[in-house]
C-alpha cells in the first residue's frame, strides 16, 4: 500500500529523516512512536507529500509520488485524510464548514445531505451544535476532535492521524480510540497513527514501528515490540530515563 | 441591524462606484458629444504654432467644435475643423488662431459670417484666415500707446523748454548736511507763499472736478486723445511765452503793453484759445472734432477696463501702474514730465522706479585735477533725463518713500485723504551743496479727478537759490497696468 | 577596502534576492492566471474578499481623498496666484487626482489595509498548517486563497480609485470655491475642459494594475510566511514595503507608457 525506500530529509544541516524504510500494510493500523521531535510529523507529511524527500522514493499503491506533478498528486490525495497535530482548522470557517469542506470540494451532495454528514460526523467525535462556533472558540481537545470529524469526511482509504488523542481526557481519549479502531475496521482503512500514548498504542495498532534517530529501528507486531530486546524501545516503552535515548 | 449579505454590500459598492464613473466620464466627455455627425472645414494659416489637434474651436467663446487634423501643404498649415452639425457658417467666415492668456492653450476662433445665404459645406475652405496670435496684437498695441505717451511727452516737453538740469548719485551725501539748514529757512520763509499756492491749487481742482464730473463718459476720450490736447496746449504756452518774452524785454511797462497793439492783440487770442479749450472741455467734446467721432475708442477703453475688473478678484494685492505726469512750471514757463512704473507687492508698500524730464535738464559734473589742485566744472545737458527710483512703505494715511528722486538722492512724505483722492506730497532731495544751491524741496498735492486722471499743483524748489523756484500746476495719467496679469490669466482678451 | 567590497557584495545581495523574489512572484502570478480559468470558482469567496478589499476601505479612501484634494487645492492656489491663474486650481486638483493621487493613494491605503491583512492571514495559515491542511484535502491552495483575493484587489482599487478621484474633486472644489473664492462656474469648467475621458480610464487602468501587485504581494508574502507568530509579523511588514515600493515604480513606466 505505502512503501518508504530509504528515504532521506534534512533542514539545513539536520538531518531528521536518515534512510526511512518502511511498509504500512493496507487494511491494517500502523502506529508509529519515536522521541518527540524525533521526525514522525515530517515522515507523515512525506506520505502525503506535503514534503518531498532530499532522497528516497515514497510509493503510494507503486505510484512514487516524489515525482508527481500537482494535478496527480492530488488525485492521489483524494484518497487520504489527514488529522493534524494542531488540527490546522481554517479559522475563518465555521465548525460546520471545516467538515463540510472536502465534501463541498469533491463530492456532489446537496446542502442539506452535507449537512446531515457533518454533524453525523461530529457526533461520532463526541461533539453536538458546535456547527455555528468558530474554531478559535474551542478547546485543543474539540478542535482536535474537529479536525479528526473533518479527516474522515469523505471516507478516505487511508487516514494519517497525528496524535489523535494528545490533550485529551482519559474518557475521551478511550472514545477515540475506539472511534478509530471501529472506522478502520468497518471501512477497512489503512491508518497511519502516531502516537506517545502508550496503552493507546498496543489498543489500536495492527503493527507498531519506532522510529529513532532518523530510521526505523523496529517494524512488528505490538507483542514484538512488547518483548522487544532493543534497549530502545524498553526504555521507551517503560519511559525510564536511564537508557540510551539521551533526554539532552 | 439587518444583516446584509458580503454580496449585497459589493454589489451596491459597485453600483454605486460606476454611478460615479459614469457621472465623471459624462461630464468630462460632455465636449466630444454632438461632434462626431457634424461637418468639415479647412483653414489654412501661414502658421499654426502652438496648435494642437482637439484644440477647441469657437464662436463668441462658445465652443463648436475642435481641431480634427492639422498638416503640411505647401509650406503652409491645413487645418481640418470639425463643427457642430447645427452651427451654420457663412462663406465669408473668417479664423483666428488666439490663446487663452499667455499660459493658455491655443485655440481657433471663428468669426461666423454675415453671408445668411451661402454657408460652407463640407471639406470648403475658410477663406479669410487672421493667422495672428492675440499676444502679438496685444504687444503691438502696447508699442502704439507707449508711442503715443511718448508722443504726449515729447511735445510738453517742446511746448515747455527751457532750462535742464542733472545732478549725480555721488554727491547725495553731502547734501544731507545742508538739508537740516535749509529745512528751518524753508518753514520760516515760505509759510504764506505756500499756502497761497495751496488755496490756489485748490479751487482749480475743484473746478476742474466739476468738469470732470459732469463729463465721466467721454474722460476715456480725453486720455486717448491726449496728444491731440497737448498740441493745443502747446499753441497756447507758445503765445504765453511770447507775451512773457516781450515783458522781459523791457518792452513791458504797463503803458507800453496797452498801447502795443500787437502785444494786446496776442494777449486777447491765448485768452481766446484758452476760454476755448476749456469750453470745449466743458461741453465735453474733449479735443475739437475728434473726440467726438472717436466713440470707438472710448468703448474699447470700457470694454478693457470692465474685463480687468471682472479678471481682478479681492484677493490679489500685486499691482502695477503707469504713470505719467506733466507740470508746467509758472515761474519758468516751461514743463517738467514724469514717467514712471510703480510695482505694489503688497498693499503697503510700493517700489517706483521712472524718468523724468526737467527744463534744466541732467548735470554733469567732471573733475580735472590739475597741477595738485582739483577744479570741478558742471555742465548741463539739456535733453538728459532724469531717474526716480524709490521705495514706498505706508503708515496708515502716511507714505514714507525714499531713494532716488530726480538722480539724487532724497526722501518723500505723502499724506493721504479723501480715501486716498488726494494727495498732500512733499520730497526733498539733491542734497549736494556743490552747485551752491540749496537742497531741492518740493511741495505739492495731487487730486483724483477720475478713475485715471489726476491734477496735480504745488511749488517746486521752493528754497532755491539759484531761482529754479516755481509754483505749478499739471495733470497725471496713472493707470493700473493690469493687462500684464489679464494676459497671464486663462480668459481670452477681449477685443 | 573590506567594508566597501562587503557593502557592494550585499548590495549585489539585495538586488539579486529582489529580482528572484520578482521572479518567484510573477510565477505566483501565472499560477493564479491558470487557476484563474479553472472552474469552479467560488463566488462566495470572491465576494468576501471584495468586501474586504473593497467595502470595507470606503471609509479610509474616501477621507485621503477628500484632503488630498483639499491639500491640492490650497498648495495650487497658493501657486497659480502667482500668476494670476486661480482658476486652473479645479483642473489642476482633476488632473492630479485621476492621473496619480487618486490611484497611487488609494493602492497605498488599501495595501495597508488589505495587503498587509492577506499577507498576516494567509501568514498564520501557513504557519498553523491550514494551507497544508487544504493542500492534503486536494484543494489547490493559489484557487481557494489567492485567486479571490487577486480578483478582488484587480476590480475593488479601482472602483475605489473612482470614489477617491471623485471625493478628491469634491473636496477641491469645496475648498477652491468656498474658501478661496474661486468662481465654480469657471473651477468646474476648467476640469470638464481640461481632463480627458483618457485620464480617468488611464488612471482606472493604473489602479486595476496596482490591486494586482498589492494583493499578489500581500499573497505570496504571507503563503511563504516561515517561524510563528514572528515571521507571519515580518510577512506582514515586508509585504507592505515591497508592495509600496514596487507601486511607486511600476506608477513611474506605467505612466511612461500611457500619457
Ligand atoms: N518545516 C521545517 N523546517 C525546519 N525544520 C523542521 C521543519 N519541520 C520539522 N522540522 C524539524 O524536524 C524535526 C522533527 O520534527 P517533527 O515535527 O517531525 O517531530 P515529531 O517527531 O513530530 O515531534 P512531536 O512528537 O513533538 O510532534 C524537529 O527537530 C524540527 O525542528
Ligand atoms: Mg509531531
Amino acid at each position: 500500500m505505502i512503501r518508504l525506500e530509504d528515504v532521506h530529509k534534512s533542514f539545513g544541516r539536520q538531518t531528521v529523516l536518515d534512510g526511512v524504510d518502511l511498509e504500512i500494510e493496507r487494511g491494517k493500523t500502523t502506529v508509529i512512536i519515536g522521541r518527540s521531535g524525533g521526525g514522525k510529523s515530517v515522515l507523515l507529511k512525506h506520505i502525503i507529500g506535503l514534503m518531498k524527500p532530499d532522497s528516497g522514493r515514497i510509493f503510494i499503491d507503486d505510484v512514487d509520488i516524489a515525482q508527481l506533478n500537482d494535478r496527480d498528486l492530488n488525485e492521489i490525495r483524494k484518497k487520504f485524510g489527514m488529522l493534524f497535530q494542531e488540527a490546522a482548522l481554517f479559522d475563518s470557517m465555521t465548525v460546520g464548514e471545516n467538515v463540510a469542506f472536502p465534501l463541498r470540494e469533491h463530492t456532489p451532495y446537496r446542502e442539506d445531505e452535507i449537512r446531515r454528514i457533518v454533524s453525523e460526523r461530529l457526533q461520532a467525535v463526541g461533539l453536538t451544535g458546535v456547527e455555528e462556533k468558530m474554531p478559535a472558540e474551542l478547546s485543543g481537545g474539540m478542535r482536535k476532535r474537529v479536525g479528526l470529524a473533518r479527516a474522515v469526511a469523505l471516507n478516505p482509504e487511508i487516514v494519517l492521524f497525528d496524535e489523535p488523542t494528545t490533550g485529551l481526557d482519559p474518557v475521551m481519549t478511550e472514545a477515540i480510540n475506539r472511534l478509530i479502531i471501529d472506522t478502520q475496521k468497518r471501512f477497512q482503512l489503512t491508518c497511519v497513527v502516531i502516537s506517545h500514548d502508550i496503552q493507546s498504542i498496543f489498543e489500536i495498532g495492527h503493527r507498531i514501528a519506532m522510529l529513532y534517530e532518523g530510521k526505523i529501528i523496529a517494524h512488528g507486531s505490538p507483542d514484538e515490540i512488547r518483548t522487544s530486546a532493543n534497549p530502545v524501545i524498553a526504555q521507551f516503552l517503560s519511559g525510564s530515563i536511564e537508557g540510551p535515548i539521551k533526554i539532552v | 441591524m439587518v444583516n446584509i449579505s458580503s454580496e449585497a454590500k459589493v454589489g451596491l459598492f459597485v453600483l454605486v462606484g460606476l454611478i460615479i464613473l459614469g457621472y465623471m466620464s459624462f461630464r468630462v466627455g460632455q465636449q466630444g458629444f454632438g461632434l462626431k455627425n457634424g461637418y468639415t472645414v479647412r483653414a489654412v494659416f501661414p502658421n499654426v504654432a502652438g496648435l494642437d489637434r482637439d484644440a477647441s474651436v469657437q464662436i463668441a467663446g462658445v465652443e463648436i467644435g475642435r481641431v480634427e487634423e492639422i498638416q503640411l501643404q505647401d509650406g503652409q498649415a491645413v487645418v481640418t475643423l470639425r463643427i457642430r452639425p447645427n452651427v451654420k457658417l457663412g462663406n465669408d467666415a473668417a479664423a483666428t488662431i488666439k490663446t487663452h492668456g499667455v499660459l493658455g492653450d491655443k485655440y481657433i476662433e471663428l468669426a461666423p459670417g454675415t453671408n445668411t445665404q451661402a454657408f460652407l459645406k463640407e471639406g470648403e475652405q475658410i477663406q479669410r484666415v487672421e493667422s495672428q496670435a492675440d499676444i502679438d496684437r496685444l504687444l503691438r498695441q502696447i508699442t502704439l500707446i507707449a508711442a503715443d505717451i511718448r508722443g504726449v511727452t515729447s511735445s510738453l516737453n517742446k511746448a515747455m523748454g527751457g532750462e535742464r538740469g542733472e545732478a549725480s548719485l555721488g554727491e547725495i551725501v553731502e547734501n544731507a548736511r545742508l538739508l537740516t539748514k535749509n529745512l528751518n529757512a524753508l518753514v520760516v520763509n515760505n509759510e504764506e507763499a505756500l499756502r497761497f499756492t495751496l488755496g490756489n491749487a485748490r479751487q482749480l481742482t475743484d473746478n476742474l472736478n466739476r468738469v470732470v464730473v459732469t463729463n465721466d463718459a467721454k474722460i476715456a476720450d480725453v486720455m486717448d486723445n491726449l496728444k491731440d490736447a497737448s498740441k493745443q496746449m502747446e499753441q497756447t504756452f507758445a503765445q504765453l511765452n511770447e507775451i512773457t518774452g516781450s515783458i522781459n524785454r523791457g518792452e513791458g511797462s504797463l503803458g507800453q503793453l496797452v498801447k502795443n497793439q500787437e502785444t494786446a492783440q496776442k494777449l486777447n487770442q491765448t485768452m481766446t484759445s484758452l476760454q476755448e479749450v476749456s469750453d470745449k472741455i466743458n461741453q465735453g467734446k474733449g479735443t475739437i472734432g475728434k473726440l467726438i467721432n472717436d466713440e470707438q475708442t472710448a468703448r474699447n477703453l470700457d470694454e478693457t477696463i470692465k474685463g480687468i475688473n471682472r479678471y481682478v478678484s479681492k484677493s490679489e494685492q500685486f499691482r502695477t501702474y503707469l504713470n505719467y505726469r506733466g507740470e508746467y512750471l509758472f515761474d519758468k514757463s516751461d514743463g517738467k514730465s514724469y514717467v514712471d512704473i510703480r510695482i505694489q507687492p503688497k498693499e503697503d508698500r510700493y517700489y517706483l522706479v521712472g524718468v523724468v524730464a526737467d527744463p534744466r535738464g541732467r548735470r554733469t559734473v567732471k573733475e580735472r585735477i590739475t597741477n595738485g589742485v582739483m577744479t570741478r566744472t558742471e555742465e548741463w545737458e539739456k535733453d538728459g533725463l532724469l531717474f526716480n527710483a524709490q521705495v514706498a512703505k505706508r503708515f496708515r494715511n502716511v507714505v514714507l518713500r525714499g531713494g532716488v528722486l530726480e538722480s539724487t538722492g532724497g526722501v518723500g512724505l505723502d499724506y493721504l485723504m479723501l480715501n486716498d483722492r488726494l494727495k498732500l506730497s512733499f520730497e526733498a532731495f539733491d542734497f549736494n551743496s556743490d552747485d551752491d544751491d540749496r537742497a531741492h524741496l518740493k511741495a505739492g498735492m495731487e487730486f483724483q479727478v477720475f478713475k485715471h486722471i489726476y491734477l496735480t499743483a504745488g511749488w517746486d524748489d521752493f528754497i532755491s537759490k539759484r531761482s529754479n523756484s516755481s509754483p505749478f500746476a499739471g495733470f497725471a495719467i496713472r493707470f493700473e497696468d493690469d493687462d500684464l496679469k489679464y494676459l497671464l490669466s486663462s480668459v481670452p482678451i477681449p477685443k | 577596502m573590506n567594508a566597501i567590497s562587503a557593502a557592494l557584495d550585499g548590495l549585489g545581495k539585495a538586488m539579486m534576492s529582489y529580482v528572484e523574489e520578482m521572479g518567484r512572484i510573477l510565477l505566483l502570478f501565472l499560477s493564479v492566471m491558470a487557476w484563474m480559468f479553472r472552474p469552479p470558482l467560488k463566488a462566495r469567496n470572491i465576494f468576501k474578499q471584495m468586501e474586504f478589499v473593497g467595502v470595507k476601505s470606503i471609509f479610509v479612501v474616501v477621507l485621503t481623498g477628500t484632503f488630498t484634494g483639499m491639500v491640492m487645492a490650497l498648495q495650487g492656489y497658493h501657486g497659480f496666484r502667482m500668476f494670476g491663474a486661480e482658476a486652473l486650481v479645479g483642473s489642476t486638483v482633476a488632473l492630479g487626482m485621476t492621473r496619480e493621487l487618486g490611484p497611487v493613494l488609494t493602492a497605498l491605503m488599501v495595501t495597508a489595509r488589505a495587503g498587509s491583512a492577506m499577507a498576516a492571514e494567509l501568514g498564520t495559515m501557513r504557519v498553523t498548517e491550514q494551507i497544508d491542511a487544504l493542500s492534503v484535502m486536494a484543494a489547490n491552495p493559489v484557487k481557494h486563497l489567492i485567486v479571490p483575493r487577486v480578483l478582488a484587489g484587480v476590480f475593488m482599487v479601482p472602483l475605489l480609485t473612482v470614489v477617491s478621484d471623485f471625493c478628491g474633486i469634491l473636496g477641491g472644489y469645496f475648498v477652491g470655491v468656498h474658501l478661496l473664492d474661486i468662481n465654480s462656474g469657471i473651477f468646474i469648467k476648467n476640469i470638464t475642459k481640461l481632463v480627458d475621458l483618457g485620464d480617468i480610464y488611464n488612471g482606472l487602468v493604473k489602479a486595476a494594475c496596482f490591486g494586482l501587485i498589492l494583493s499578489l504581494i500581500g499573497c505570496y508574502k504571507g503563503f511563504n510566511a516561515r517561524g510563528g507568530a514572528e515571521g507571519v509579523g515580518r510577512a506582514t511588514t515586508e509585504a507592505v514595503v515591497l508592495a509600496a515600493i514596487t507601486i511607486l515604480i511600476s506608477d513611474y513606466f506605467l505612466t511612461a507608457i500611457m500619457f
